[in-house]
């Protein structure tokens, strides 16, 4: 049980304890590719966590079950030796093992949930490029296809072929250097297999959405990887370039209000660092720290399971032995 | 109406390129100046697009006459709302250029824009 417990415990730190730390570290959007990095760092270790104590805990039962007597629940009668008389005994132990079966079994639900809502999600979205392509027209020259819509909006939609969306009025408002600023950013976006990550962290999100660590991080890694294809942009384009289109579509006639959801993408951050770009000691500073932390989270479990399989850590089982 | 397979896709961009109603025979000999394609495969895909309804048609002596349901600017109407929708739902993934903003950020943009024409 300890290297479950253990494990539980450190997953429950993490998604209580991070969220706030992690999100002013990457607030400012230096180093928007490592801060992207940390934040799936940080969700992959919380899941690998939920994972692992489930099959450690299911695991020790099972063995426990197969040979009665000196065994991990036994250890458990020790601790809770004022509790567990010998009629308890068997309680507790189908307890225990109903606990397991139920903690595995919420497992399952949320790797299910996670598989159907990102077949859902690779559906839809394939879907809608291919009505988009469908309505647009193609214009010689430029890799996306135009709609004939009054809003000013340009996106990139995954499918086969993966498809960039620009409205006939967004092309009317950008001259053509930005024009191409935005078809840059749009295809980093393709390029970087950004629709993956943001599938992921969002359908968790929506799955577990008391959770601020998932939440939080669904929303901070959408934000980022808008920064990482401004950098991709502006590296072609110059960051003057793409500063300008963002403010060019910006402009009058504004997508309706509501008409989008409020997932805070922070076009002011992004305009901000477009128009200042960091001073390279910041840079060095924000990618040290980045790295320190994303190691640190991955490092974590195992570190966690290491010391509570040897009996060194003090939490669950291991304060019996 | 939801998207199209790749034929009936190609089939509705004909019907779309037409001011008038339109027949089989019309949009196959059109088609057939562009791939190898069999009369009555663009028979069954309009008769396809008929039952799901992006099409619509009338009896004209022995052939029906189509005419899209949708006009190519009321179908793209519909993708943009889609597409601006996407925000609050987790199973369309798309990253617009731009996302909504709030009033605020909107003013700050702007001082932002006006600092950056006079620089």
């Amino acid at each position: 049980m300890s290297v479950a417990s253990c494990l539980l415990l450190y997953s429950l730190a993490v998604t209580v304890l991070a969220p706030r730390p992690l999100a002013r570290l990457t607030r400012a959007g230096i180093a928007p590719r490592l801060g992207v990095a940390m934040w799936l760092a940080a969700i992959g270790s919380v899941v690998a966590s939920w994972a692992t104590a489930a099959i450690f805990l299911f695991a020790e039962l099972v063995r426990d079950w197969a040979q009665p007597g000196d065994t991990v629940v036994a250890a458990c009668f020790t601790t809770l030796g004022a509790v567990a008389t010998g009629g308890a005994g068997l309680v507790l132990q189908i307890g225990l093992l109903t606990l397991a079966v139920l903690a595995a079994l919420a497992l399952v639900v949320l790797a299910v949930r996670l598989g159907r809502s990102l077949v859902r999600a690779r559906t839809s979205t394939h879907e809608h490029a291919r009505m988009a392509r469908l309505a647009g027209r193609r214009v010689a020259g430029l890799d996306a296809v135009v709609l004939d819509a009054p809003e000013r909006v340009a996106y990139c939609v995954a499918g086969r072929p993966h498809t960039v969306v620009i409205t006939r009025a967004a092309m009317d408002a950008l001259d053509q250097p930005h024009l191409h600023a935005v078809l840059a950013h749009e295809r980093a976006h393709l390029d970087g297999h950004h629709h993956l990550l943001l599938a992921v962290t969002r359908a968790l999100a929506a799955i577990l959405p008391a959770m601020t660590l998932f939440t939080l991080g669904a929303a901070e890694v959408a934000r980022l990887l808008e920064m990482c294809a401004d950098d991709t942009a502006a590296r072609a384009h110059g960051s003057r370039t793409v500063l300008r289109a963002l403010l060019a579509l910006s402009g009058a006639a504004p997508i309706p209000a509501g008409a989008l959801g409020a997932t805070g993408v922070g076009v002011l951050a992004r305009a901000e660092r477009l128009a200042a770009p960091s001073q390279p000691g910041q840079r060095w500073r924000a990618r040290l720290l980045l790295s320190a932390v994303t190691v640190l989270v991955i490092t974590g479990p195992v570190v966690t399971a290491m010391l509570a399989a040897r009996g060194l850590a003090l939490c669950g089982g291991s304060m019996a032995g | 109406m939801r998207g199209f397979g790749e034929l009936e896709a190609v089939v509705i961009e004909q019907v779309w390129n037409r001011e008038d109603k339109t027949t089989v025979r019309e949009v196959f000999e059109e088609l057939r100046l562009q791939r190898t394609i069999a009369y009555t495969t663009v028979m069954s895909t309009m008769d396809n697009l008929y039952r799901k309804g992006a099409l619509d048609r009338e009896r004209d002596g022995k052939a029906f006459r189509y005419w899209p349901t949708l006009t190519r600017e009321q179908y793209s109407a519909r993708v943009m709302r889609d597409a601006l929708d996407a925000g609050g739902r987790s199973d369309l993934v798309l990253t617009h250029f731009l996302e909504q903003m709030s009033d605020e950020e909107r003013a700050a943009l702007r001082r932002l824009a006006s600092t950056e024409e006079a620089g």
